[in-house]
Formats: structure tokens, C-alpha cells, sequence
């Protein structure tokens, strides 16, 4: 253990100490699995079952297998117009009612939406966790959309939109992804553009629960202080009324072209700050190379240590931030790196110096302890992640939803420690090319006018 | 539906405040029981022990933040406890970034209004490894000039980075605007002007001055054993010496006669910032958890509120609408904010609820809500270590006592009606506002009448 100390206080210590210290997370076993119960309704509905009794407190969380990937042309941010409205009006609450329920029995509640899946969760203490079962099963059949309630949340939604349009960085990523991804849904804000928006209906988003918020599409996860029995029942009692229905689901994974030439895209904004990023198309989870991809993130550019931070921040003081890494998409999906100038001036020099790193991280295998770097600190992430009992039910069911079982989340860390060094060096001569990147740049609107 | 999470970074005391606001800081049975040791020279340890996870957090606090920064030394508390991490006597900066990233550990420096804080995350089996480098940044910091000019460069590009964004924009120019040379006014990580002027001397007496053993304190949350932990810290930090520090000293804040509003035009915007507000409370305050109740009943978010329900739920007129007491050591402010596409209804409204909360108070059954939320929902408080650790700070802090978990609920409960509709009636001060408008709106669009204009 490295703990030597030289006079009073001193550390003394040396990179080759830190060499013999242990690399796998010691501790007791892990007993992750056996905190986990998977079983079916016979409507179809899987339910997962996380039991942490530490603290008196119970998770309740229903995904659906919807989200902004699977809306038309016309109709983005569709999906989460109706996360919005489902909070609005059921046979067990009205509109102003379902906070205000849920708040009054002491919980916790929120909902969000994503590329492949909705999800919603209440927190609540042991003794209230059925109300979390029987709210998300009036939320899965019992929603009510009248022209009405549609009517202000529409605004509301609006609102929400705005929000992210008068934030330079949130348009700067939105406007870099979609040059990014010529094809694939990703390329649009799960948010919505905003024609689309103002153009929903309450009857379009009637249309979208009725297809996709079925049992048989959903999956209902629970963790916490609880039994997997007590689940089961309750389960049944509330969630077995509904009828399976067949959903079709799409899928995109070879839907975004190859890309044959680098683009390049400039975002103006009231801004004094100039940020820049590139994005490359990057193998998504279901593929082997995505763990390479992820080391070569945490090579490149996660902490101080990794060699864009010390290249443009502490060798040359070009930037006062640099950072890199893989998106943790089903699908092929980007490789980001973003960079904050010192002032524009000095974007050219940095581009060369992000491409001659990316280059010799091509050329040269990257250093043992490079690697053992990032795969310990994934094995750190995985531990610290279970730290928060309310948020297992939200990383269960996102791994199920996404990479089809929850068991990932335990396989994750053992599959990027079984990642190469010429695993890393292939990615990065395959994928971090010149062809295969958008290159953005946010810089202040009075730039431009001069 | 998600909260507005890039506002919450913005003035982390006051935003974790918002949130803490929304998720009650309670206690109740459930927890284990923190303890509390004191080595000889006066530093407190609280400790948290939970063996759950191969893990442990563990924050060193100064009682000196922002609120310590000499005048026109903005961000001198921040500048100091992040320089701490980056650099002792006999590491550098990248040494001490080195092992921290190998041992997949987390090890940060930042300041709020009240406090200064190193926080440190770290597998079990890492723990000495990590006190060991805490240790070497409180007591031989070596503030490098490079790393002062690196992390100056990055304050100023942070500074610019929140400039940027509407609503930190309007929140900072709020606090200018309503407590003009009060500590409180200032960002804690310090503005473009005020970051040229901090020099290496500055940050060294600065961690002189604040970080003794009688202004600062441990608290740690995971898995070790307590006596070892004791004995590991009382062998890293028993020898400091205690010290006088600073007094921070804050002038009276007057409430404005009037309406005061200050614009800030800005036509590339499709909706309106506004954020308004008068002094409030401190944390000592003996009505402040009645008045957190009022303020819950009032606006607590944007989803079950008095002005939640008026702004967003029937009026359609917004995304996030919310009002909040700030509780620092010093009385901060009573605030409000909204984002909005039609500022003249949605003010309105605003006003509207504020004065009925005032005059009339609450109801019965919305404090029945409001208290079995705030009472209710505290084993969520502590079902994570890092929820643990935030609520031990806050106790350790504001010095309420380790029994404050017992006694919390308790508290809540027995408020009565009158109780806090007195706090809504005597905290509050409708039309006695500051209030900062950014926007593609004109004087005459905000449908102000008997305003002072600030230009």
C-alpha cells in the first residue's frame, strides 16, 4: 500500500510504487447477481428485481421501448411530448394531481427520454412503494389525452425548447451531431426541432401511447428494500390487467452511410468563450470494438493525465480543457473530442496537435500502465455507480433496454479488461481518420460581422 | 420533464440548496447514526460508516469560502482549495493527477459561499493512498506559479463559459444587483478583472489564514473501520495548530422602496430570463425551516406549487418556474426565476401568488403535503454515501447537532399553520423586489408600473 510518508507530512512516491499496486478492486465479492431477480408477466411485461436493504427505500421504474429514434420525419420529439403528457391526466390523477401525490406520501419522481427507450421512476419510502405500482400502471393504460391538458403542456413543452435554443452549447451539439449523422435518427434532439413541435396534436400523441405503451413493450424494474415476492404480487395485481400488443421496432444499426470526406460546421452565438469538438463514427456497444474505443477515449482525453490534456493544456497552454470519449450507443454512434480554446486564434494549432496525438496513438501501441489506467478506473466507475440504491433500477433497465440484459453492467469492466493494446491502435487506424470526422466550432456572432 | 441539472452547477451553494429544497433535509430513524470525535487541536472527524460497497468518500471542509474573499479578490477561496489538489512541495501537479487516475479515484477541490471543500472518492483498499494525498494538499500545498497561471486560464474561460449562458447570466448579475459590496455578491469562482489580480502570496496566506484545525473539519462516508480512520487521521493532522481566522464581515441589506429592474437586451433571444428577489433568511434563522415550508407551498418547483401550478400546469407559459430561500451563514436572498416566451403574464402571475402567500398563507392540507414531503422523504436523503456525506457537511456546518437527523421530522411536523403562515407574512416583502430581466424585450413589454430603472 502506498501510504509512505517523508518528514511530517510529506508524500513520497513514485510512478513505479504505484506499478505494484493492486489493479482489480479488492473488497468483498461481489454479489451484484444475486441481488437481481428477472422474471415475465404472462402479458409479457419483464420485470427485473435489484434487492438492496441498506436503506428503507424502493425505486419503481417503467421503460418503454420508444424514444426520439423511432419518430418520422415531421413528427420529432414526439416521444417526449408524451413522456410530458402522460404526467398530465389518468384514471387515478388529474391534471396538478400527480406531483402533488406523489410529493404528499414523501417520494421522489421524474421521467425522461431517450434515443431508444422512455422512462419513468418514483422513489419512495418502504412503506409507499405500491403507490410507485399503482401510478406507473395507470400511467402504462389508463392515460387520458384531451385537447385541453394537450393544449398548455404543448406550451410548455415549447418552453423547454427555447430553453436549449438560447444555450450556445446545447445548439453547438445539437447542430454538431446532426452534421455528424447524415441518416441516422440520432441526428435529431430528442427534444424535438422546433417545427415539429409547434405541428403535435393531442390526437398524434394519443396515436404514439396507444402503439408503443403496452406491457409486452415496457419493462417494469424495482430496486431497493424489497423482496422479489412482494414484487411479483404486486406486479400481477397491477401491471397483469393489461393485454400484450405486438410493437414493431425498427432498427437503425446500419442506417448512417460511411462517411468519405471530413465536414466542418460553424455555430455562431452570442458567446465570449469559443469551444470546438469533432466527432468520428465509432462503433456502437453490440460491437467487439466499441471496448477499444472507450479505452481510447480514456487514453486520449479523460483526466489530466490522458495525452490531449497534456498536450494542450499543460505542454503548450493552447486550451484550458481537453477531453475524449466514446458515446455508449446500441448503434454505431459518435467518438467525441472536445476542446476549449484559449481564444480562436489558436483552433488551427490545436486541430494539428489533436490529429498528430490521434495519429501516433494509431501508430504506436499505447503503455501498459495507459491501459491499466482506464480499465481501473472502470472497475472504480462500476463500484461507485451501485452507490445510489434509487439510481440501480435506472442502470438495470438501461442495459437491458439497450444491450439486452442487465447483466452487462457487471460484464462491462470485464470486457474492457480484456481490451489490447493493438485492440486500441486498430480502432484508432480504423475509425479516427481524417474521412471519418465533422469538425465543429462555436465562436462568438462578433466575430463574424467584423 | 428532467429538472434544469446545468443550472444547479451555477452557485453551488445556493443551486444544491434549490435542490435540497426539493428533496427535504430530514432525518428519521432509519439512518445510521454518524459519530463525531474531535482531535486535541479542535478538528472535527464525523464519520459514516457503511461497509456496502468497497468504497469511501471523504470531503476535508474549511469553514472559509467565497464569502472570505478579500474585496476585489474574487474567487481567491475557489483559486486556493483547487490549486490544494494540484501540487504540493514535493509532488507536481501531474504526479498527484497520476495516481488519482490510476487508482480510478476522484480528488477535487471547490468553494461555496460558506465553505471550501476537497472532496476525495476512493476504493477501500486505496484509502491510505488517498489520505495520504488529502493530507500532502492541506497541509504543503506548493501553489506553482504555472499551476496558478494554468488554473487562472481556466477560471477565466469558466467565467466566460457562464457568461455565455442565459440563466447563470442572469442569476450572477441578480446578486450583483441585490447585494452590492455584501460578500455574497460575488461568484465564487471570481470574474474576469478579479482573477487577473490573484497572485501566488494571496493564495498562500489565504490557506494560512483559513485552513486550521479550528475552522476546518473531516467528514467521511463508506467502508472502513472507525477507530482505524481516527487513528489515521489523528496521525496525518493531530500537529496542526490552530489559528485566529478572518471574520467575514456583511453589511446591512436593505429591502429596495421600490420595484428595481435591471434589462439586459438581448434581441438573439426567443424567450425572456427574469429573476427577481429581496433579502431573506439566513441559516440560523429561528423561522427558517417554516419558512422552507411556506416556500416549498409557494413555489418548490415547477410541478407542484402554488406557482407552478399558475405558470406552468395552467398557464402553459413555462418550463422551470421556481422560488427559493437561500440559507447561507449570512441572510441570503428570497428568490424567484422563470424562462419564458411571455414575461408580462408570467411576472404577473408571479406577483400574484407572492402577495397571496403573504397575505393569506397557506392552507391546512397544503402544509399537511408540504410536511409529509419534507418529513417523508428523508431515507431517500441517506440512501446513497454521497447523499450521507452531503448531509453530514451540512449538519457539521451550520453546527445543528448530530441528533438534528432524530430530531428533524419531529421539527416539521410540529410546525403549525400559524407558525408558518407568520414566517410567509413576515419573510416575505411583495413589490420590494430586485429584479434582472434578459431578453429581446422592451421597459414597456414587462407590464411594470412604478419602477426604478437600473441602467
Amino acid at each position: 500500500m502506498l501510504s509512505a510518508m517523508k518528514g511530517a507530512y510529506m508524500l513520497r512516491t513514485s510512478i513505479f510504487s504505484l506499478a505494484l499496486l493492486s489493479l482489480v478492486a479488492a473488497g468483498p465479492a461481489d454479489d451484484f447477481e444475486s441481488r437481481v431477480t428477472e422474471f415475465k408477466l404472462a402479458n409479457g411485461l419483464p420485470v427485473l428485481v435489484y434487492t438492496d436493504s441498506s436503506a428503507p427505500v424502493v425505486t419503481v421504474a417503467v421503460a418503454y421501448k420508444v424514444g426520439s429514434n423511432y419518430e418520422p420525419a415531421g413528427k420529432t420529439g414526439l416521444s417526449h411530448m408524451l413522456e410530458h403528457m402522460t404526467f398530465q391526466h389518468s384514471d387515478m390523477y388529474k391534471p396538478g394531481e400527480f406531483f402533488r401525490t406523489i410529493q404528499a406520501n414523501g417520494g421522489m419522481n421524474n421521467g425522461f427520454t431517450s434515443g431508444y427507450y422512455t422512462a419513468y421512476f418514483e422513489v419512495f419510502s418502504r412503506e409507499k412503494w405500491e403507490l410507485g405500482m399503482k401510478i406507473e400502471a395507470s400511467r402504462m393504460g389508463r392515460c387520458v389525452f384531451l385537447e385541453s391538458d394537450f393544449a398548455s403542456e404543448h406550451q410548455v413543452v415549447a418552453e423547454e425548447q427555447r430553453l436549449s435554443e438560447n444555450s450556445p452549447s446545447r445548439v453547438f451539439w445539437t447542430q454538431l451531431t446532426a452534421a455528424a449523422l447524415l441518416a441516422h435518427p440520432a441526428r435529431n434532439p430528442t427534444v424535438g426541432w422546433a417545427d415539429d413541435v409547434a405541428h403535435f396534436t393531442a390526437d398524434a400523441v394519443r396515436d404514439w401511447y396507444r402503439y408503443y405503451y403496452s406491457p409486452s413493450n415496457a419493462l417494469l424494474v424495482v430496486a431497493g428494500d424489497i423482496r422479489p415476492d412482494e414484487v411479483r404480487a404486486k406486479a400481477k395485481q397491477y401491471f397483469g390487467k393489461y393485454k400484450a400488443q405486438p410493437v414493431s421496432l425498427p432498427d437503425f444499426y446500419n442506417t448512417e452511410p460511411r462517411q468519405v470526406g471530413e465536414r466542418r460546421m460553424v455555430v455562431h452565438k452570442v458567446v465570449t468563450q469559443p469551444s470546438m469538438a469533432i466527432a468520428y463514427h465509432a462503433p456502437g456497444i453490440l460491437d467487439s470494438a466499441f471496448f477499444a474505443s472507450v479505452v481510447a477515449g480514456g487514453v486520449l482525453g479523460q483526466g489530466r493525465g490522458s495525452r490531449l490534456y497534456q498536450r494542450l493544456v499543460v505542454d503548450s497552454g493552447l486550451a484550458t480543457s481537453a477531453s475524449a470519449y466514446a458515446e455508449s450507443e446500441r448503434d454505431p454512434g459518435l467518438f467525441w473530442v472536445s476542446v476549449t480554446p484559449k481564444a480562436e486564434s489558436l483552433i488551427p494549432r490545436i486541430e494539428r496537435i489533436v490529429y498528430a496525438e490521434i495519429g501516433r496513438l494509431g501508430q504506436e501501441p499505447i503503455t501498459d500502465r495507459e491501459l491499466q489506467r482506464v480499465k481501473n478506473q472502470v472497475i472504480a466507475d462500476y463500484i461507485y455507480s451501485r452507490d445510489a440504491i434509487m439510481w440501480m433500477a435506472i442502470i438495470l433497465g438501461s442495459y437491458q433496454l439497450t444491450q439486452g440484459s442487465w447483466r452487462e453492467f457487471k460484464l462491462y469492466p470485464e470486457k474492457i479488461g480484456r481490451v489490447t493494446a493493438a485492440e486500441v491502435q486498430s480502432f484508432c487506424r480504423g475509425f479516427l481518420t481524417a474521412d471519418n470526422r465533422t469538425v465543429g466550432t462555436l465562436l462568438p456572432i462578433a466575430q463574424e460581422e467584423k | 420533464m428532467r429538472e434544469l441539472d446545468c443550472t444547479l452547477q451555477i452557485r453551488r451553494n445556493r443551486l444544491t440548496r434549490a435542490i435540497i429544497a426539493a428533496c427535504a433535509i430530514c432525518g428519521l430513524a432509519s439512518a445510521l447514526p454518524p459519530y463525531r470525535d474531535t482531535l486535541p487541536n479542535g478538528l472535527a472527524v464525523v464519520s459514516y460508516v457503511d461497509h456496502r460497497l468497497p468504497m469511501t468518500d471523504i470531503a476535508f471542509v474549511c469553514r472559509s469560502g467565497s464569502a472570505s474573499d478579500p474585496e476585489g479578490k474574487w474567487g481567491l477561496a475557489n483559486g486556493t482549495v483547487t490549486l490544494m489538489t494540484r501540487g504540493t512541495k514535493t509532488m507536481t501537479a501531474d504526479s498527484i493527477a497520476s495516481i488519482v487516475e490510476f487508482l480510478g479515484a476522484r480528488f477535487n477541490g471547490y468553494a461555496g459561499n460558506d465553505n471550501s471543500m476537497i472532496s476525495l472518492r476512493v476504493l477501500a483498499k486505496d484509502l491510505a493512498t488517498g489520505l495520504d494525498l488529502l493530507t500532502d494538499a492541506v497541509r504543503n500545498p506548493g501553489f506553482e506559479v504555472k499551476e496558478v497561471e494554468r488554473a487562472r486560464a481556466e477560471g477565466m474561460a469558466a467565467v466566460r463559459e457562464m457568461s455565455d449562458y442565459p440563466l447563470a447570466r442572469v442569476m450572477v448579475d441578480f446578486y450583483q444587483t441585490i447585494f452590492p459590496g455584501h460578500p455574497y455578491a460575488h461568484q465564487a469562482i471570481g470574474d474576469t478583472v478579479s482573477l487577473r489580480t490573484i497572485t501566488r502570496e494571496d493564495l498562500i496566506a489565504f490557506r494560512k489564514n483559513h485552513y486550521v484545525p479550528n475552522n476546518c473539519f473531516i467528514v467521511a462516508v463508506g467502508d472502513f473501520d472507525r477507530p482505524e480512520l481516527l487513528k489515521m487521521i489523528q496521525a496525518r493532522f493531530g500537529d496542526m495548530t490552530r489559528g485566529t481566522v478572518p471574520e467575514v464581515k456583511a453589511p446591512d441589506m436593505p429591502f429596495p422602496g421600490k420595484l428595481r429592474v435591471k434589462l439586459i437586451d438581448r434581441p438573439d433571444m426567443n424567450q425572456t430570463y427574469i429573476m427577481f428577489g429581496h433579502p431573506g433568511i439566513a441559516h440560523s434563522d429561528s423561522d427558517r425551516l417554516a419558512t422552507n415550508l411556506a416556500a416549498h407551498i409557494l413555489g418548490g418547483g415547477a410541478l407542484a406549487s402554488r406557482i407552478g401550478d399558475a405558470v406552468r400546469e395552467e398557464a402553459g407559459l413555462a418550463y422551470e418556474v421556481r422560488t427559493v430561500f437561500d440559507q447561507d451563514r449570512l441572510r441570503g436572498a428570497f428568490w424567484a426565476w422563470v424562462q419564458t416566451a411571455k414575461p408580462k403574464e408570467a411576472i404577473a402571475i408571479m406577483f400574484r401568488e407572492i402577495e397571496r402567500m403573504q397575505k393569506d398563507g397557506a392552507k391546512k392540507n397544503e402544509l399537511d403535503d408540504a410536511q409529509n414531503y419534507f418529513a417523508g422523504s428523508y431515507p431517500i436523503r441517506f440512501s446513497s454515501n454521497q447523499g450521507k456525506l452531503h448531509e453530514a457537511i451540512n449538519i457539521e456546518l451550520y453546527q445543528l447537532g448530530l441528533d438534528w437527523v432524530d430530531k428533524y421530522p419531529g421539527k416539521i411536523r410540529a410546525l403549525t399553520l400559524d407558525e408558518v403562515n407568520r414566517a410567509a407574512r413576515e419573510r416575505l416583502h411583495p413589490g420590494h423586489y430586485v429584479m434582472v430581466v434578459m431578453g429581446n424585450v422592451k421597459k414597456e413589454d414587462l407590464g411594470l408600473s412604478d419602477v426604478e430603472w437600473i441602467e
